[in-house]
């Protein structure tokens, strides 16, 4: 039971198994799937089912039994009744199923007992449904039994054995065996399998396949139809050769760590020959390029074997020198030789011998004939000498033949014999015998005479010394006594060794001469009347048959038989062919005339025929010959047949008649005169290049380097004289044909005689250059002149170099002839001007040597800048508003809750406007002129009364009402009781040739508050940053007073008309350059007014304390001041400084920390301008305290005022300013200041601010003065160096460009922030809450307010100076001076003619050398106050005149300033009829050429 | 006296692995040809494209070239870079491209390729950046060692170049 058990569960697993295969999802035990099983136990196990309810499968059985047992029926009688059959089925089936049934229910048992329930249901719902069928079935038994016949079939399960099914598979299926195929079934019938690689043809690597499987393959592709295609000609199947490389083709590249890039390096390679580096042809790729060469080998002759008897060998010498003869007599030397003698006899002869040039040419033929007729008489013997040898080789085989008493060759010689004419015979041998005795005559006569001349001067010398012998002796004689010792020493210096005497040479003995040609010519030559003896060798001749012969010679023959020969070919020592073998014949000749036809792929190297004998079946090999490569123009067909020399040293000895090889064998019967012969012969082969089917040669390109491989027939002629290369070379081809005297009749040379003619004529020119860019000339569209000369392309290319007069070109022409050369006229000028001085400009030449350095340095620093110009950084590129911050958010919204103050307006920043989007007239030049302080009033001409009477009255009526307002403060003062305005003045503004005023105002201190507007445009329409930088225009501001004079001429008049003539007369002026306005954006403030030192009709006294308010501030200066407000509308970015770092000596921590400095100075305060490395002028950054260094004024400026120090810093200080001032910011568009020293600025004689004020501070020092350099800002200059004196406990500040000095608390001081103080050894920086100089402390010594550069952390290295150890001054001349004031006067005077077009100008002669004196006094007193003397002395003088004019002062640098200056005070426009001038001019030299220069300008009225 | 204008713009790359990029470029013209104005040399602003995978730089080329041969027909070459979170530019790509000789208007495709350094290099490249570079630019359009670098392809530059050619045919150019 047990064991059924088991069996049963096994079983039920099993069909779980195949269940679980039907559907393994359903298997998963899972709760969600235990729906799945269950449907899956009912639907699909119809076995289950029927194990559920066994009736019923059992009636589906018999149902299947029925149909069964009514086909049996059908085929046998006998039927079974229903109950038998059924019986019989219920009872073999029954039990099964109840078996089945019972497993199942076990194992399930197991898995799944909570499905019992579910399952049982199912059951019996199942039960249920199959009721009706049981029924049913009942009654279908009898429906079975009729119909089973009309429906069912029942058949036995269809089985087919296994060596059945394999007998039927074996019909149908094919299976290849795994057997090999035998080669014969691959191959077509009779055809031998054929392997290429034997034939040296390169066949690839066929792919690995398992034998196996290529077996099987095989055995498939037989059976198939045209199944042998697939084979190839070796019985394989056909396959391409493996693809698979064994290596990767792309190798990694190992390389070291720092070299990156192996595609930069080189390899280093020795200069090597290397072997194989064209071992293939070139070309080979493409496959037209196929080449062939044809080895033709004809045969083979020996000239000697060792299995020679001694005939052959007699005969075989017989051969060779009859062969000799023949060639001999084919090239006829003899007979060339003889000609070529005979012509050149004739051509010497007919040779006039008069010239230098014949006469050498005489000598060279000579000299040839002699050397022709040496080779003639060579040959000549050569020839005799063969033929005697023939005859007696013959002879001596005759000999032999008679000896041993058979031939064994064919061989035989006949001599004919040619009868000759003998008179003429002997006629020509005596002609030529004697032409060459006289030849020889001749030469031995000219030698005779060569050596007698050779004598003579020999002999001459001898006696010439004899003489001079005799003469010493003599002399000797006479001195001995005197001078012994010295004499002795000269006679053996003097006489030297004794010369032999000469002994005259032998004369020529003719007559041995001819016995000698005689002598020579019987050696040499055919007796005249001697036949022509010709041999003639035939192989006629019989040969013993071989059983005449003896035994010996038998068994040579025998021997010879048995030999066969046959000849491999070698081609790069590969055998690719050989020879079919043939027998030795008796002659030794072997014939094999085959041709081998070579496809090469391998360049040529080396073909080789080596020539094997066989005996039998072992072979030996003979000989190896060397056949050369051929020319690839050799080709087949063209090429003759060579004849290859071989030989062998192989030793072989026989015991029969066979003389052998390398052993001696006599001819002799007594065995003496033994000779030695190797095995020798010649092949007769022939390499050659095929030509192919259309007549196109098999050969490789010729331009292979052939490697030194030229075939044996090449005559290393020219070639091998001046070498390959030569050959291109014509001239050196020339040199070599001349030098090496190419016979031109020779045909040899025909090819090159006819090159060097064409050479000669046509002059073929060798550039003797190398060109970089090949066939660039040839290709060259037009020359690089014509390109040269467009001005367009000129034009286009100077805009783009941005040359400063192309700069703003807009538009180019598209035309070159709309280019005008004019263009380039002022380009070209500056360019020529370059080197000549402009004498006329500059005074002297060193100032004109001066401004040229300058122009040289500025465009250099301009160049520098207008690279760093295209350095763009983000801001430049981008604009981006600034995020605000928190800080500045918070800021704003506070100050939206302030009250609004509208009485307190404050100025709105403006929007900036970048360069790029302006054009002209777009920007104006705002220039509000608010007041005026201390104006000049007029004086009244007391002397005269009645002449300012009537001027006082002419101002009266008309402006009566707006005066008596005034009066009642001012009148007072006047002395007349009449009511004269003080003075008239108004404003006039300037610039860029357009010309405003304000309107007029009354007093000296007038308020005109009104804006004046400019019109600004930039240079060629440029509004760049750069551009706007470098304009160098300048804003005057003048103050004129404005004087009306009644002009009306008829009294009765007056009531109704109104005739007034306006006189401006000029009062002082303020000029600001444009640049500083630019880069400060806008200026405001009070400026003091330049005003001339003396102003005619003007006194400076002020008005007395009228203005209370204003009285207590004014008073600590002098002069007059106007307020102003400048700015540019819209406002524009001032350009940046150059970022540019410049290169430094200074240490990397100095800068490092000077960089740190500045940034935190700006940080704090970036108002304050700090500066602690500046650029000097070479352009490199240098720390500024080196420019502090005590330095020596002039000694005269320091005698002047010996007992005042005051006095004496005051010249100084005015001795600074007299050098010009240049602004190098415009100068160096922006560029940033350049410092130079004080010993190039004193050079340059131009400098700004900086430069004045170090050599300020420089000056002071030395003084002995505690000096600083001050930078700050001030105005109108903008940032600034000033100077800072400590002098009797207060601070005196500087302006050196004006040689002003202000106190500390001096209000109108133009300097308004002090950003830091500049010692020698410190840089202090200001961070004290204001900057104002009034406001501040000076005490550097105080941390909290000074922050000092050296401080303790980062002690001063010691840095030493820039500046020279001290000046040196040259004295100014004065006649220099003198001609340079006349020069500007005249200058002068003819503009201020040239400005009055309309007018006449007449010039007062008193007055002007009134004011020459004056002027001089003027400068002694330094510009002071020396007005009122001089007032006097001029209205003395000059009572009568009206008189107003000024002296204006300016340092000296070039006339151009000069005459703005004069031309901006406008005293040229007073238009009255009686006007005179005055114009005086002084010019002072100072120490190193400072030049003050006063010009004093005066206009006179009469006041008649 | 023939003369070549260059007008055109770089326009942008594709292709390449990282986004953000820029691009240097150049134009090398033989012995034979004068830049008459223009600049032959630049580079880019570097696009970091917040969409799709091209850099748009539209950067502007102007040339003007006038020649006396046709030998040495201007190229441009290209060095495209990428340049990381960083601020670190690193070479992402070599290319060149002829200028092409037929007047109008030309859409170019500029491929480019990049060193590939020994596994060293690009380990390192991998996780701190850099690369290898050729050590001179003009290995870029000469190529005369070139196949002795080991290369891999990176992305695309496209070019839109307007070509204007005058005066070509007096010299019997035909264009």
């Amino acid at each position: 039971m047990t064991e059924k058990l088991r069996a049963a569960k096994s079983k039920a697993a099993s069909l779980l198994e195949q269940e679980s295969i039907i559907e393994p999802a359903s298997r998963l035990q899972s709760l969600r799937d235990r729906d799945t099983l269950t449907r899956f136990d009912r639907d699909t196990d119809p076995d289950l089912q029927a194990d559920e309810d066994s009736s019923f499968a059992a009636r589906l059985k018999f149902r299947d039994a029925a149909r069964r047992a009514a086909k049996d029926k059908r085929a046998e009688a006998g039927l079974p009744t229903a109950e038998e059959a059924y019986n019989f089925f219920t009872f073999n089936f029954d039990p099964e199923p109840q078996q089945q049934r019972r497993k199942k229910r076990q194992s399930r048992r197991r898995e799944a007992e909570l499905e019992r329930e579910h399952e049982g249901e199912e059951e019996s719902e199942a039960r249920d449904e199959d009721a009706p069928l049981v029924r049913d079935e009942e009654e279908d038994l009898f429906i079975i039994d009729q119909s089973a016949q009309d429906f069912l079939e029942v058949r036995r399960a269809e089985y087919i054995g296994y060596s059945r099914r394999l007998q039927r598979e074996r019909e149908t299926l094919f299976v290849p065996s795994m057997r090999p195929v035998p080669a014969s079934s691959k191959l077509p019938e009779n055809v031998r399998p054929r392997y290429l690689e034997e034939e040296g043809l390169y066949v690839g690597e066929r792919p690995h396949v398992c034998l196996t499987n290529q077996n099987i393959l095989e055995n498939r592709i037989l059976k198939q139809a045209e199944g042998r295609k697939w084979f190839g000609d070796d019985g394989c199947i056909i396959a391409l050769p493996d693809p698979i490389k064994e290596s990767s083709s792309r190798p990694p590249l190992f390389h070291l760590e720092d070299e990156l890039d192996p595609a930069l390096q080189a390899v280093y390679r020795k200069a090597l020959k290397t072997k194989h580096v064209n071992l293939y042809i070139a070309g080979m790729g493409d496959p037209q390029a196929d080449y062939q060469l044809d080895v033709d080998v004809s045969g083979l002759i020996f000239s000697h074997h060792p299995l020679f008897s001694r005939e052959h060998v007699l005969a075989a010498r017989l051969a060779q020198m009859y062969d000799q003869h023949l060639t001999r007599q084919h090239k006829n030397l003899t007979r060339l030789l003889t000609d070529k003698v005979t012509q050149k006899c004739a051509s010497k002869t007919k040779l006039p011998a008069l010239s230098q040039v014949t006469q050498q040419r005489i000598a060279e033929y000579k000299h040839e004939v002699r050397h022709t007729r040496q080779l003639r008489d060579v040959e000549q013997e050569k020839d005799r000498a063969l033929l005697k040898s023939i005859i007696r080789v013959w002879k001596e085989l005759k000999a032999l033949r008679d000896f041993q008493r058979f031939t064994n060759t064919p061989f035989k010689l006949f001599i004919r014999r040619e009868k000759v004419d003998g008179e003429q015979d002997e006629q020509e041998f005596e002609n030529d015998i004697m032409a060459e005795v006289s030849e020889l005559e001749a030469e031995a006569e000219e030698d005779y005479q060569r050596k007698m001349s050779e004598y003579r001067r020999q002999h001459e010398e001898w006696k010439s010394w004899k003489r001079k012998q005799k003469a010493l002796k003599k002399k000797q004689k006479k001195k001995r006594q005197q001078e012994e010792e010295e004499e002795d020493e000269e006679r053996e210096e003097e006489l030297g060794e004794e010369p032999e005497k000469p002994e005259p040479p032998e004369k020529p003995d003719t007559g041995d001469l001819e016995e000698q040609v005689r002598e020579k010519a019987a050696r040499i030559r055919r007796k005249p009347g001697e036949p022509v003896l010709i041999p003639e060798l035939t192989v006629s001749g019989p040969i013993t048959p071989n059983e005449q012969c003896p035994r010996a010679e038998f068994a040579r023959r025998e021997d010879v038989a048995k030999r066969a020969l046959f000849i491999k070919v070698l081609y790069n020592d590969k055998e690719v062919s050989r020879t079919d073998s043939r027998t030795l014949n008796m002659d030794f000749r072997v014939h094999f005339g085959q041709i081998f036809n070579l496809k090469i792929v391998n360049w040529p190297e080396s073909i080789k025929l080596q020539v094997f004998e066989s005996v039998g079946s072992s072979t030996s090999q003979l000989t190896e010959v060397c056949v050369p490569v051929p020319e690839s123009s050799v080709l087949t067909g063209s090429a003759p047949f060579e004849e290859m020399e071989f030989s062998s040293n192989q030793r072989v000895t026989f015991n029969h008649e066979g003389v052998g090889s390398g052993v001696p064998f006599s001819f002799e019967a007594d065995g003496t005169n033994t000779q030695t012969l190797l095995t020798s012969g010649k092949l007769s082969c022939c390499v050659s290049w095929a030509v192919g089917e259309d007549d196109v040669p098999l050969a490789p390109p010729s331009s292979q380097p052939g490697g030194g491989m030229y075939s044996g027939h090449r005559q290393m002629d020219a070639i091998a004289c001046i070498g390959a290369s030569g050959l291109n070379d014509m001239k050196k081809l020339g040199k070599w044909a001349a030098e090496s005297r190419l016979d031109p009749n020779d045909p040899n040379n025909a090819s090159i005689m006819q090159l060097l003619s064409v050479v000669s004529s046509g002059d073929v020119a060798v550039p003797e250059y190398f060109r970089l860019e090949q066939l660039q000339e040839e290709f060259n569209f037009l020359s690089d002149e014509e390109l040269q000369r467009s001005r367009r392309f000129r034009l286009l290319r100077l805009r783009s170099q941005e040359v400063p007069e192309f700069r703003h070109f807009k538009c180019v022409p598209s035309m070159e002839r709309e280019v005008s050369e004019k263009v380039f006229q002022d380009y070209e000028k500056r360019l020529k001007e370059g080197e000549i001085i402009d004498t006329k400009e500059h005074i002297d030449a060193h100032r004109a040597l001066v401004a040229k350095y300058l122009q040289r340095v500025r465009e250099s620093v301009i160049n520098r800048f207008l690279i760093a110009k295209h350095h763009f950084i983000l801001s430049d590129v981008v604009s981006e508003d600034e995020v605000p911050s928190i800080g500045v958010l918070g800021w704003n919204l506070f100050k939206l809750a302030e009250p609004k103050r509208p009485l307190k307006p404050c100025r709105k920043e403006r929007k900036k406007v970048t360069a790029q989007n302006l054009s002209d007239g777009d920007i104006k030049l705002l220039v509000n002129i608010v007041r005026g302080y201390d104006i000049p009033i007029r004086r009244p001409y007391a002397s005269k009364p009645p002449a300012s009477a009537k001027s006082g009255r002419s101002f009266t009526e008309p402006f009566t009402a707006p005066v008596s307002s005034q009066t009642p403060q001012q009148g007072s003062e006047w002395p007349f009781g009449q009511v004269t305005p003080l003075v008239r003045p108004f404003v006039e503004v300037s610039f860029q040739r357009s010309v405003l005023q304000t309107s007029t105002a009354e007093g000296p201190n007038p308020c005109w508050n009104e804006e004046i507007v400019l019109p600004f445009s930039a240079p060629n329409g440029d509004y760049s940053s750069t551009s706007l930088q470098s304009v160098r225009d300048e804003v005057f501001i003048n103050i004129f007073d404005e004087l009306l004079y009644d002009v009306v001429e008829d009294e009765r008049e007056r009531g109704n008309t109104i005739h007034t003539r306006i006189e401006r007369h000029w009062l002082g002026s303020i000029k600001i350059p444009f640049s500083t306005i630019y880069l400060q954006s806008r200026i405001d403030g009070t400026f003091k007014v330049s005003t001339p030192p003396v102003l005619l009709g003007y006194s400076k006294e002020r008005s007395l304390g009228s203005e209370g308010g204003y009285d207590a501030v004014r008073s600590l200066s002098e002069g007059t001041f106007l307020s102003l407000f400048i700015t540019i509308e819209p406002q524009l970015v001032p350009g940046d400084t150059v970022r540019e770092k410049f290169d430094s000596q200074e240490g990397e921590r100095l800068l490092i920390a000077s960089e740190v400095f500045e940034k935190e100075a700006s940080g704090r305060f970036p108002k304050r301008p700090c500066l602690t490395t500046v650029i000097d002028i070479n352009g490199k950054t240098v720390f500024v305290t080196r420019f502090i260094r005590p330095l020596n004024p002039p000694q005269e400026l320091l005698d002047a005022f010996p007992n005042s120090p005051q006095e004496t810093a005051e010249v100084v200080a005015r001795y600074v300013s007299l050098v010009p001032s240049l602004p190098d910011s415009v100068s160096f568009a922006g560029v940033c200041d350049l410092w130079s020293t004080c010993d190039q600025f004193l050079t340059l004689l131009a400098g700004d601010e900086e430069e004045h004020a170090v050599l300020l501070c420089n000056y002071f020092l030395s003084m002995g003065k505690r000096a600083w350099l001050i930078i700050g800002i001030a105005i109108p200059e903008g940032p600034t160096a000033y100077v800072l004196t400590y002098e009797q406990n207060r601070y005196l500040i500087w302006n050196p460009s004006t040689g002003q000095h202000y106190g500390q608390y001096d209000t109108f001081c133009p300097l308004q922030t002090i950003g830091c103080l500049i010692s020698s050894d410190n840089v202090w920086f200001n961070i004290q809450p204001y900057a104002a100089p009034v406001r501040m402390s000076f005490d550097v010594s105080k941390p909290n307010l000074w922050k000092a550069f050296f401080s303790r952390a980062f002690p001063d290295p010691g840095l030493s100076s820039v500046q020279p150890e001290g000046l040196v001054y040259r004295h100014t001349d004065r006649a220099v001076a003198v001609e340079l004031q006349d020069r500007i006067e005249k200058v002068l005077r003819e503009k201020i003619m040239e400005w009055r077009p309309r007018h006449p100008t007449r010039w007062n002669r008193y007055c002007i050398s009134t004011l020459r004196q004056f002027l001089p006094k003027l400068e002694l007193s330094g510009g002071r106050e020396v007005a009122e003397e001089h007032r006097l002395e001029l209205q003395s003088l000059l009572g009568e005149y009206r008189i107003s004019g000024f002296p204006l002062h300016l340092p000296f640098s070039e006339i151009r300033p000069i005459i703005e200056a004069v031309h901006s005070t406008g005293v040229h426009k007073v238009e009255a009829p009686n006007v005179e001038f005055a114009l005086a001019v002084y010019v002072h030299p100072y120490p190193g050429n400072v030049l003050s220069v006063w010009v004093y300008i005066a206009s006179l009225v009469s006041a008649h | 006296m023939a003369e070549l204008h260059i007008i055109g713009q770089i326009i942008g790359a594709t292709g390449f692995p990282q986004k953000s990029l820029f691009c240097k470029w150049g134009v090398h013209a033989g012995g034979a040809w004068r830049l008459l104005s223009g600049l032959k040399e630049g580079q880019t602003q570097v696009d970091i494209p917040q969409t799709g995978d091209m850099a748009y730089w539209s950067h502007p080329i102007d040339l003007h070239y006038t020649t006396k041969g046709l030998q040495g027909w201007p190229k441009l070459h290209l060095q495209v870079w990428h340049q990381d979170s960083f601020g670190r530019c690193q070479l992402y790509g070599y290319g060149y491209i002829h200028v092409p000789s037929s007047p109008g208007q030309h859409r170019l495709q500029c491929v480019t390729w990049r060193p590939l350094g020994s596994w060293q290099d690009q380990l390192a490249e991998m996780f701190v950046g850099g690369g290898p570079q050729l050590r001179s630019s003009d290995l870029i359009y000469s190529g005369a060692d070139r196949y002795r670098l080991h290369t891999v392809g990176m992305g695309t530059v496209e070019l839109e170049l307007c070509v204007i050619l005058r005066h070509f045919d007096r010299y019997g150019v035909e264009s």
